[in-house]
């Protein structure tokens, strides 16, 4: 018999992680607050773009990594792939809509405007639709395989229109600025430092998303295993004598 | 090659069902007029919106008749346990999504040619002197619109709530898709140029081809008799 209750318990390393990234994410604050540089056209105003860009960079992650679990799943049929791909899922949505949160912010002040109907910005509200669409789902299906299947091949088809909203703001390029760091290694327009606060921030942000993807993950096993021996009938639904209902 | 038989015969006896029943031509032909009809009204009084907002309405109206099309491709099947048997042929299920595309895709582009000039007369807009170049971009726009609305129309199929699933599922997918083709239609009515319509119609295109890929790929893990 192994023992049943060891999933339910939170294991201290995870306490001590968000005590290792409490510290690091004041520091982003700080860098992005007051060592950085203040822009010589949006003066203070730059100090949202880091936010918003790294926000929005691991809201991206997490869609992209929503998929590959999925595609994991559909290839290997292990549980924890849907489970993980869940868990990312919910941190694709949180972040896609604080990228719209934060963008909204940093554009009134600078371009007179919280939204204008932008390729970049147009696909980015329809991720955050198309991650609601993928719990909507998620919330319809009781068959656990059809649950795992359905919602991966959704999650994976919402990734696949990634691409076109990376490549949206090159071709139509509106209001949105362009992007200041290329990923073909041929330029980066900005200053060192303030190129230096952002992948820090970046980074800080990772670390919170993967955070909370530890944490979320460790309570989906929890659910799929009550799920599980609720299907075995192995766990009573019905509350045992002596426990008070109100 | 027997794959691709299979997909034509697929195709013919859905073609062949609404040909008897004409229950998608119907409704669709009669929705996608009303919805002209309606958000002309909307537009109202003013003559130049009318004309800016033509290639709009149209795609709307076709995407709201392409739902009903789509579900309906499936719905006939769900009867007397016809889709078991179709699942059950010996054949990749990418060959049933294929050919349901195929007699959906079809119908959407014949529907799409018809309301070209209904629109065009409708909203006082003047199709210009490129009007070739819009039966492309209905081509290509119901293509992807097509592709997305089988896919997830067999996706729902057997699920609770599915008429209001399915747009709520697949209109996030299709916005892009339809985006892209109202900019590019809008380029050649709306001021002739056929650069901008050429850009758009690539982005299109682009779509299709993902999409096209990705949902053969994946329709084996969507389907369930």
């Amino acid at each position: 018999m192994t023992d049943a209750t060891a999933p339910l318990r939170r294991p201290r390393w995870m306490t001590i992680y968000w005590v290792a990234v409490g510290p690091m994410f004041a520091i982003a604050a700080y860098l992005g607050l007051v060592a950085s540089p203040r822009d010589v056209n949006q003066g203070d105003l730059i100090r949202i773009m880091y936010a918003h860009v790294s926000v929005a960079w691991i809201g991206f992650v997490a869609v992209g990594l929503t998929a590959l679990f999925g595609a994991l799943y559909l290839w290997r049929g292990k549980r924890g792939d849907d489970v993980r791909s869940a868990a990312s899922a919910e941190m694709g949505l949180l972040f896609s809509a604080l990228t719209i949160v934060g963008g909204m912010t940093y554009s009134k002040p600078t371009l007179n405007t919280f939204w204008t109907w932008d390729a970049k910005l147009t696909l980015t509200a329809i991720m955050v639709a198309l991650m609601v669409g993928y719990f909507v789902v998620r919330g319809l299906i009781d068959d656990p395989v059809r649950r795992g299947r359905v919602s991966a091949v959704v999650a994976i088809v919402a990734a696949a229109s990634l691409p076109f909203n990376y490549l949206a703001a090159e071709w139509f390029r509106t209001l949105h600025p362009a992007k200041s760091v290329a990923l073909d290694g041929s330029g980066v327009t900005m200053d060192g430092t303030m190129l230096g606060v952002l992948l820090f921030t970046t980074v800080v942000a990772g670390l919170i998303y993967l955070g909370f993807m530890l944490e979320r993950v460790r309570l989906g096993r929890i659910e799929a295993e009550l799920e599980e021996a609720r299907t075995r009938g192995a766990v009573r639904t019905v509350a045992p004598e002596g426990v008070v209902r109100v | 090659m027997n794959d691709l038989r299979a997909v034509l015969w697929i195709a013919r006896k859905d073609l062949l069902q609404e040909a008897r029943s004409k229950a998608v031509t119907v409704a669709t032909v009669f929705f996608s007029a009303v919805t002209l009809g309606v958000l002309a009204f909307a537009f109202g009084q003013n003559p130049d919106l009318m004309r800016t907002g033509a290639m709009g309405a149209l795609w709307v109206a076709l995407a709201f008749a392409g739902v009903i099309s789509a579900a309906q491709s499936w719905q006939a099947d769900l009867e007397d346990g016809a889709l078991e048997a179709l699942l059950g042929w010996p054949l990749p299920r990418a060959a049933v999504y294929v050919g349901k595309l195929l007699a959906n895709w079809l119908l959407m582009a014949a529907l799409g040619v018809l309301l070209l000039p209904i629109a065009g007369g409708l909203y006082g807009a003047d199709l210009g002197p490129s009007a070739g170049w819009l039966v492309g971009i209905v081509v290509a726009g119901t293509l992807g619109f097509a592709l997305i609305a089988v896919f997830y129309a067999g996706l729902t199929a057997n699920l609770r709530a599915r008429e209001s699933l399915l747009p709520v599922l697949m209109f996030p997918v299709v916005v892009p898709i339809l985006l892209a083709a109202v900019r590019a239609s809008g380029a050649i009515v709306g001021s002739d140029d056929l650069e901008l319509a050429a850009a758009w119609l690539r982005l299109l295109v682009g779509f299709d081809l993902v999409y096209a890929v990705v949902c053969t790929t994946l329709f084996r893990f969507v389907v369930e008799a």
